[in-house]
């Protein structure tokens, strides 16, 4: 339950802070020591790459693969590649998402629907999905249907198990009140219910965003063809290790920017909440 | 029936029942009578199943034995003619202190302006007039309490049933929250259903105070607490104050019983 703890002066001064000059040039500093590991690492890179010991075919300098990336942008290839990707990866999550949270609701809601996937859930949520491929690559093929149908596989159990957990820990005083006021069991759900719950399903769906491009790429990877997976196979049998590197530079700052994508959302979605003003 | 009562608690045995562990006898044989308009105290020590009686009464939980009738008739469920006010409050979170006191009547034969008027006059009543639009994140605990109070108002329960509604804020909070809901009764005159283990608030808010008995729940002893003009002053009074100990020796038994009962 969303029992907050009172506090009635919230952290009004960390708000305030950010607009005046000072504070720009705080929170500038603040970004440049949080990305400084990861600029550290670049420049290894680079360093390394060009210091003999290793040969451009085993470690192609950063700039050399920038430049590789840039090169892909104007020839369009990167787009197609990227396009693909994210489609898959987000199509997946959102089917992932809404049959989840369905299945999460009625799993909770009804006792036949708990007893027939509870112990599914269970079962199947450790389990390598990926191991499932070569199955679904039977059924459905090596195109999208079952580059999609693998995301969602994957990705629906941490949104099932969230949306119960969720659910379940809604305040039972809470469901009270509303049914005082004349609400009915439908209601409880869509009004009460699922908006007590958002904190944890949308834990469930960050938990959930990752695991849809890990499983995309992969599914990428195996079947070939055109995405970031497959350009990156087919970039290794074709001994193009600066296309091979680009890949991974190219689904690191994807998957980065589709985590902080979904943060924003989540910080939106949450301005109600406690950690709205925890936060700042 | 006393056709003055206007809610009959008649040998009502209640039995807890938790998913893990054994059962426990929460309410025994409990015959009650509230009349119309009265403040009735519930109080007792924690664990004696006032607050179980109070669910009971709100239709939250099922009458397994005995009866309870709201108006002649059996209670069976929920009803907007009994509104619940909560220790936690239980304000929807995400929802202003306006959405949270229009929610309850949104299904009332009302129309948009008449829902937001009666809104905006009973968020005037508790004192919170410019926090229509705050979240109940960003408001004190008895601003929340006021929140839920306006809310619970709003859809004109005859009967207000309150869970130790100021069990969770600070004592002076308390204090200004007792004179007003006083002030709000008068006002909006209702039945009411107090729950407390706080004997001085009993005394002070209430016409009758039900004594309740240790686990498992009995009504022991019912007083009259009526006094001439309730106002804070009255706290220091002599009536006032004789009243109190006289309760508390009543109650002081059953804490001790319950705590001999909790003890390992």
């Amino acid at each position: 339950m969303v029992r907050v703890a009172d506090h009635s002066a919230p952290a009004a001064g960390a708000d305030g802070i950010a607009r005046t000059p000072t504070g720009r040039l705080a929170i500038a500093a603040r970004i440049a020591t949080r990305s400084a590991a990861v600029v550290l690492l670049l420049v290894a890179w680079e360093i390394f790459a060009r210091s003999g010991k290793v040969t451009p075919f085993m470690l192609p300098p950063f700039s050399a693969v920038v430049v590789r990336i840039y090169t892909d942008a104007i020839t369009g290839v990167l787009w197609i590649n990227l396009g693909l990707t994210l489609y898959r990866a987000l199509a997946g999550f959102l089917i992932a998402a809404v049959a989840g949270i369905a299945l999460g609701a009625a799993m909770s809601r009804l006792r036949p629907v708990r007893w027939f996937f509870d112990p599914i859930v269970s079962v199947g949520f450790p389990m390598p999905k990926i191991a499932f491929l070569p199955i679904v690559m039977l059924w459905l093929g090596v195109y999208d249907v079952s580059k999609i149908a693998m995301v969602v596989f994957d990705a629906i159990f941490p949104v099932v198990t969230a949306t119960i957990a969720g659910l379940q820990a809604v305040d039972k005083e809470l469901l009270w009140s509303a049914r005082n006021m004349g609400a009915g069991e439908r209601e409880l759900m869509w009004q009460i219910a699922l908006p007590a719950a958002l904190p944890q399903i949308l834990t469930g769906l960050q938990v959930a965003l990752p695991i849809a491009l890990i499983v995309a790429v992969i599914a990428e990877m195996a079947m070939g063809g055109y995405g970031l997976g497959g350009a990156m196979m087919g970039a290794s049998r074709f001994a193009d290790s600066r296309g091979v590197f680009a890949g991974i530079v190219e689904i690191a700052i994807v998957g980065y920017a589709l985590i902080k994508g979904l943060a924003f959302i989540r910080a939106r979605l949450l301005a109600w909440h406690q950690e709205a003003e925890e936060r700042s | 029936m006393d056709d003055q009562a206007q809610i009959v608690i008649d040998g009502v045995t209640h039995t807890y029942r938790p998913a893990h562990g054994r059962a426990v006898l929460a309410l025994s044989d409990v015959s009650l009578e509230v009349r119309a308009r009265e403040f009735l105290a519930l109080l007792g020590p924690s664990g004696c199943g006032k607050s179980t009686l109070l669910y009971l009464v709100g239709g939250f939980l099922p009458t397994e034995v005995g009866r309870i009738l709201v108006e002649g008739r059996p209670v069976s469920a929920p009803g907007p003619d009994r509104g619940i006010v909560f220790q936690h409050f239980a304000l929807f979170p995400w929802k202003t202190v306006r959405a949270n006191v229009l929610y309850g009547l949104e299904r009332q034969p009302l129309s948009r302006p008449e829902r937001e008027q009666r809104a905006q006059a009973f968020i005037d009543l508790v004192g919170l007039g410019g926090f229509e639009e705050s979240y109940p994140s960003q408001l004190s605990g008895g601003m929340r309490q006021r929140t839920a109070l306006a809310r619970t108002l709003a859809f004109d329960p005859s009967i207000l049933l309150m869970d130790e509604p100021f069990g969770a804020l600070d004592a002076q909070t308390r204090a200004l929250m007792q004179t007003e809901l006083l002030g709000i009764w008068r006002r909006t005159p209702k039945t009411v259903i107090f729950v407390t283990h706080d004997v001085q608030e009993a005394v002070y808010l209430a016409d009758r105070v039900a004594v309740m008995s240790t686990r498992p729940g009995r009504i022991k002893t019912i007083v009259d607490t009526r006094f001439g003009d309730r106002n804070p002053s009255i706290l220091r009074s002599k009536q006032f104050v004789e009243k109190v100990d006289e309760i508390w020796d009543l109650v002081r038994v059953e804490a001790i019983k319950a705590q001999e009962d909790t003890a390992p």
